[in-house]
């Protein structure tokens, strides 16, 4: 086949590309639909499932048929539709979901076994045995149904994703998409204006209509020059609108370079989220087909599509085409074929009386009652009043009339209602707020009425915003009349195809009727109509309309179809979006980060922060060495440790104290200025819920520690308590946690070493004691603050400096402690220091420990209210015996596993015999073995009692002996000299 | 002074630059910042001769500048005083009011172009869902940026500051320079 003459097509641009190996070639302007067709190809892939051989079917994104692979290597890109995938040079496509080659596929016996792939046939076989669904009948089903397969590799493409603001989003660049843009650009509204096409036209490109006696692409053109002088209008190609959201966001996809041979160093596609105050949806209509039997074979497509193939692409898939219709529309095709060239073999149509409108053989009242042709189409049969006759042509151009693309109108649950006039279903009056259809996607699609349709509702829509719009001139059209008659499918007993990609027939649906899956959501099940990648399109119309002959009702008394996001298929690496790999999500860098990094540090990611794990140092090939040196370190000189992670809230104003009261169980308003208090919060529902430090820095003005985890969940709560639970007191709140810098320093040299640092401010236990605090300088003037608090049991500080100073801060520290001992820690090291001293951590804290299971019920004040401290008191809370203790194997080389579970030696361990279980676990170089915490029944008053440590999942059991959960200094004198 | 010598957000002794054609994007670790609160009742100071804004407002004056961050609530900027103890300095400008140190809870990353306010619109529609045509000159407004919380203040129609938390600066950095170059690369 050579092309047909005109077309818009770059004929000096000639690309190369393969479709299963063979090289073909095509031209700029080409589909790969297009392309193929041009070179002869009609069989381009098989059907779901019964393998047989498809055609291309339609010429944009509605289609069911024409599904390849594109690409190869990690590009390589399953279901992609040929119809809307732009040619470039050195294109790759393969076929899909065959066994063999394409001509002779192996699983086109499914097809001789028809009868047993029926609707609802997978409900109804492949029960029996049951083991062998999964191992069986689903990879057999999946491997013989299916569509293309995934590289398996990573996609090596970047995505990108962007926010796009306007009064008034076109969903649409054809007739009344455009003229809905030109009259609200114009009218000086921030205009957006999206086309899934690469090209602006829409319908009119496929056309041979006229505007004011010239083509219409005269007068795209000038539009476009027009568009391109208005700063207001964004135009954006290659976008397809896929959905509405709340709120006026419209979800879009911008092929960026999806007709690139690669992105280069772009991006492949964006996901753009579009806040509209209005919209203009200008998505125009699908062709409906009409079912007769065999009527899936390649050649046979939508008469649509054949003259868009024929006018905008210069192709037709044969010499000698034939064209069945119940419309005039089908008749327009097959002037504008006879135009190019092309031989009309007949134009069957089942209206009676109708008269030619062109030199073609008509058969009136007549249809297209069967087909034949293995790989494609040879002849069709016309059966007229009985008499059936068969006439020889490689294309069959079929035309039941065009359905509004009324998709988005339905995705916040509108309902299409039924339009009697149109045959078809048009936008309802409850589809999402602010959006409004126009032109033939409101069932106005003749071209004049589409035109002013779009300039119409684009003035209303600007209306609604207070915005006057002109109507502007718009261009005198040719007459496009439908004239179409409600007919919907040949009957007959052979197979009819309603929806292609499915492979579900008429029949089908006679059966979903006969088993009385009537209603369309359950037809749709049954059949499996209307699913996958063109969510019927093409189908779902012409299926209500078999079901509704068969019950006997209206169309819309049998249902309506409606639609949900996406339009057309999107890529989820699109909808992912942004970056993958180290960048996937933000990162919090500690100040002394660079400095840990440089002593190679190991780190541990701890929510979005990364931390400082462990220092190995030289010789070191075990982590538990660098711990189990740097605990001793901490226990025997000094240990350094960032811990500027933990939560900063800076709380000031004349009620400050009494706010703090009311937040922390325990009281904070008898606290001096100058000191520090260790507080617990309690839940709403009594259950603990955070700990931390409260300093009070002066009367009015107090700096609060959260753990690092509930840091920002802290934070929001103090300022939920402010602003809606107690918005009379004087309070107020900032975090200060990225600001300050804080490093732990540890360990019984402690003092000794930041005396070397702090400029004149008195660190003796009698000037400076256990928890104090102080605003000085340090280093020479620079403004700090010390608190004397401790995590490790050990007399220990913590000094904080403007974050920007951490980094030296440390270096500092660690020069001027080297005769000291000074040491960095990590977070596991900072976790042994805390379990030996029977600290509370995350582990602890878990949403279901009570301040008495972690042995700070006395901390609930009974003197005051405060969140949760009511709830706690509550029976069931109350009555919890489980309290927190030490644990240690009976024998010193025994394990401790957080998370087993204890019980009584000798006991049966059940659920009901269970007495607690492990929080917390680590080798601790002090105790010189394992040891734990954990919530144990009446922990407190079974110190050396023997339990059984049951960790079933790992079969593994351990004796061990309760004791105390302050494995350090249980008295408390070493934080105190 | 003291001896110590602080290192910018991004971890260097230098404040990082970098233009991607017509946008620059510069690190100021120079811009030094406090938050101002109101007292229960308290009625608005004028600090350095600035008038604090109104919400989604900035206002600057001279080296000063001020933008609202909640009710009864502002960020106050001095621009090359980020070493220095600013919030001490306005604590005396503003008495009465609550008043803390934020100068290092942030990274601040000025953007100007060369190109007018064109390229960061572009910009803006990749980073923020915010709509540049409506957020000229005179506006600031927090809002999320790749999962992480940010200031955006339009200073000039050529210049957008984007205010992040300092412990993200690198993630933060990262974001931007992506976009941006993105818009180079098109």
């Amino acid at each position: 086949m050579t092309r047909l003459s005109g077309g818009l097509i770059d004929r000096d641009r000639k690309l190369s590309f393969t479709f299963d190996g063979q090289v073909y070639y095509g031209h700029a302007g080409d589909t790969l639909a297009s392309a193929l067709l041009a070179n002869d190809v009609r069989l381009v892939g098989r059907s779901f499932k019964y393998h047989r051989p498809r055609g291309i079917f339609s010429a944009g994104s509605e289609e069911p048929n024409a599904l390849v692979e594109l690409r190869s290597g990690a590009r390589q890109e399953p279901n992609t539709r040929a119809t809307v995938a732009e040619l470039f040079d050195g294109l790759e496509a393969r076929s899909q979901n065959r066994m063999g080659p394409l001509n002779r596929d192996l699983l086109a016996v499914n097809d001789l076994m028809s009868p047993f792939f029926a609707a609802g046939f997978y409900y109804k076989t492949f029960m029996w045995p049951r083991a062998f669904w999964e191992k069986l009948y689903e990879p057999a089903i999946r491997k013989a149904a299916g569509l293309g397969s995934l590289s398996m590799q990573a996609d090596p493409d970047h995505y990108d994703k962007g926010f796009l603001h306007c009064d008034l989003l076109v969903i649409g660049g054809g007739a009344a998409g455009l003229a809905a843009a030109l009259t609200a650009a114009r009218a000086g509204a921030q205009v957006v204006l999206a086309d899934e096409d690469s090209r602006l036209g829409g319908r009119l490109l496929a056309e041979t209509l006229q505007l004011d006696d010239a083509p219409a692409t005269e007068w795209i053109a000038a539009l476009e020059a027009e568009f391109a002088s208005l700063p207001n209008l964004r135009v954006m190609r290659r976008t397809t609108v896929f959905g509405v959201y709340d709120h006026g966001v419209y979800g879009a996809v911008e092929r960026v370079a999806d007709h690139l041979t690669t992105p280069g160093a772009g991006v492949r596609q964006t996901l753009w989220r579009i806040t509209a105050k209005r919209a203009v949806l200008a998505a125009g209509a699908t062709e409906r087909h009409i079912p007769f039997a065999n009527n899936d074979r390649p050649g046979i497509m939508l008469a649509g599509a054949l003259r868009a193939y024929a006018n905008r692409w210069a192709v037709c898939p044969a010499r000698r085409v034939a064209i069945f219709t119940n419309n005039d529309d089908g008749h327009r095709t097959a002037r504008d074929l006879i135009a190019k060239g092309v031989e009309v073999a007949g134009v069957i149509d089942s209206r009676k009386g109708v008269h030619p409108q062109g030199s073609y053989p008509l058969f009136d009242g007549a249809v297209v009652s069967d087909s034949r042709g293995r790989l494609g189409l040879t002849r069709i049969e016309i059966t007229r009043d009985g008499d059936s006759q068969w006439i020889d042509c490689g294309a069959l151009g079929v035309a039941g009339g065009w359905n509004p693309n009324v998709h988005l109108t339905a995705h916040h649950r509108g309902r299409p209602i039924w339009d009697p006039e149109a045959l078809a279903f048009v936008p309802g009056a409850d589809g999402p707020a602010g959006l409004i259809a126009a032109g033939a996607a409101a069932g106005r699609g003749e071209l004049a009425a589409a035109l002013a349709d779009g300039a119409t509702r684009a003035a209303q829509a600007l209306a609604d915003l207070g915005l006057a719009a002109r109507l502007p001139d718009l261009p005198r059209a040719e007459a496009s009349p439908a004239g179409q008659a409600a007919f919907w499918h040949v009957p007959g007993k052979k197979r009819a195809w309603v929806d292609m990609q499915n492979d579900v027939t008429v029949k089908d649906i006679v059966l979903a009727h006969k088993e009385n899956m009537r209603p369309v959501e359950h037809l749709k099940r049954w059949t499996t109509l209307g699913m996958a990648t063109d969510q019927g399109k093409t189908a779902n119309v012409s299926a209500l309309a078999v079901m509704a002959e068969l019950t006997g009702q209206s169309i819309p008394a049998t249902g309506t179809t409606i639609f949900r996001p996406p339009y057309t298929p999107v890529a989820l690496s699109v909808l992912g979006g942004g970056d993958t790999g180290r960048h996937f999500r933000p990162h919090r860098l500690t100040p002394t980060h660079h400095w840990a990094e440089a002593r190679g540090a190991v780190f541990t990611e701890v929510g979005q922060w990364m931390r400082a794990q462990y220092f190995p140092q030289a010789g070191e090939t075990h982590w538990r060495q660098s711990v189990d040196r740097e605990v001793l370190a901490v226990r025997v000189g000094v240990g350094l440790c960032d811990v500027t992670t933990l939560g900063k809230v800076d709380v000031q104003g004349a009620d400050a104290a009494a706010f703090l009261d009311r937040l922390y169980a325990n009281t904070i308003s008898t606290l001096k200025v100058g000191r520090v208090r260790y507080g617990l919060m309690l839940r709403e529902d009594g259950f603990a819920y955070d700990d931390g430090t409260v300093a009070r820095m002066a009367e009015d003005h107090f700096v609060v520690t959260t753990t690092t985890a509930n840091a920002g969940l802290v934070y929001r709560q103090m300022e939920f308590a402010r602003q809606c639970l107690w918005p009379d007191l004087d309070v107020q709140l900032i975090s200060t946690t990225d600001a300050w810098a804080q490093i732990a320093v540890a360990g019984p040299q402690s003092r000794a070493l930041l005396e070397r640092v702090v400029d004149t401010a008195d660190l003796s236990n009698a000037g400076f004691p256990f928890m104090a605090c102080a605003e000085l300088s340090i280093c020479n003037g620079l403004r700090a603050r010390l608190f004397r608090i401790s995590f490790s049991g050990e007399l220990a500080y913590e000094v904080a400096v403007p974050a920007r100073y951490g980094h030296a801060l440390m270096q500092r520290l660690m020069e001027l402690g080297e005769d000291l001992g000074a040491t960095p820690y990590g977070t596991e090291a900072l976790g042994v220091l805390r379990i030996e001293k029977g600290h509370a951590a995350g582990n602890e804290l878990n949403g279901h420990s009570t301040a008495a299971m972690l042995g700070l019920g006395r901390m609930v004040s009974a003197k005051k209210d405060a969140i949760g401290a009511l709830m706690s008191r509550r029976e069931g809370l109350a009555a919890d015996r489980r309290r927190l203790v030490g644990l240690v194997p009976e024998t010193r080389s025994g394990k401790v596993t957080a998370g087993a579970h204890l019980f009584t030696d000798g006991a049966e361990q059940t659920m009901e015999t269970d007495q607690g279980w492990i929080t917390s676990a680590a080798y601790s170089p002090h105790v010189g073995s394992m040891i734990g915490l954990g919530f144990l029944e009446n922990g407190d008053a079974r110190e050396g009692e023997i339990l059984i440590a049951a960790n079933p999942l790992e079969g593994e059991s351990q004796r061990l002996r309760v004791v105390s959960p302050h494995f350090v200094d249980p008295e408390g004198g070493r934080l105190r000299v | 002074m003291s001896d110590l010598k602080p290192i910018s957000a991004l971890g260097a002794a230098a404040p990082r630059l970098l233009t991607l054609g017509t946008l620059t994007l510069r690190e100021n670790p120079g811009l030094g910042l406090a938050s101002l609160a109101l007292r229960r009742g308290g009625t608005a100071p004028s600090p350095f001769g600035l008038t604090l804004p109104d919400p989604g407002g900035w206002a600057a004056s001279g080296a000063y500048a001020a933008f609202w961050t909640g009710p009864d609530q502002w960020m106050i900027e001095a621009e090359g005083r980020g070493e220095e103890d600013f919030a001490a300095a306005l604590k005396a400008e503003a008495p009465g009011c609550s008043i803390t140190e934020q100068t290092d809870g942030w990274v601040a990353f000025e953007i100007t172009s060369v190109a007018g306010g064109a390229p960061l619109s572009r910009l803006m529609e990749k980073l923020v869902n915010v709509d540049a045509a409506g957020f000229g000159p005179g506006h600031a407004t927090r809002t999320g940026l790749e999962h992480m919380s940010v200031f955006l203040i339009r200073r000039a129609e050529d210049r957008l500051a984007i205010i992040g938390m300092r412990t993200l600066a690198g993630s933060l950095w990262h974001a931007i320079e992506t976009a941006a170059g993105r818009l180079v690369a098109v």
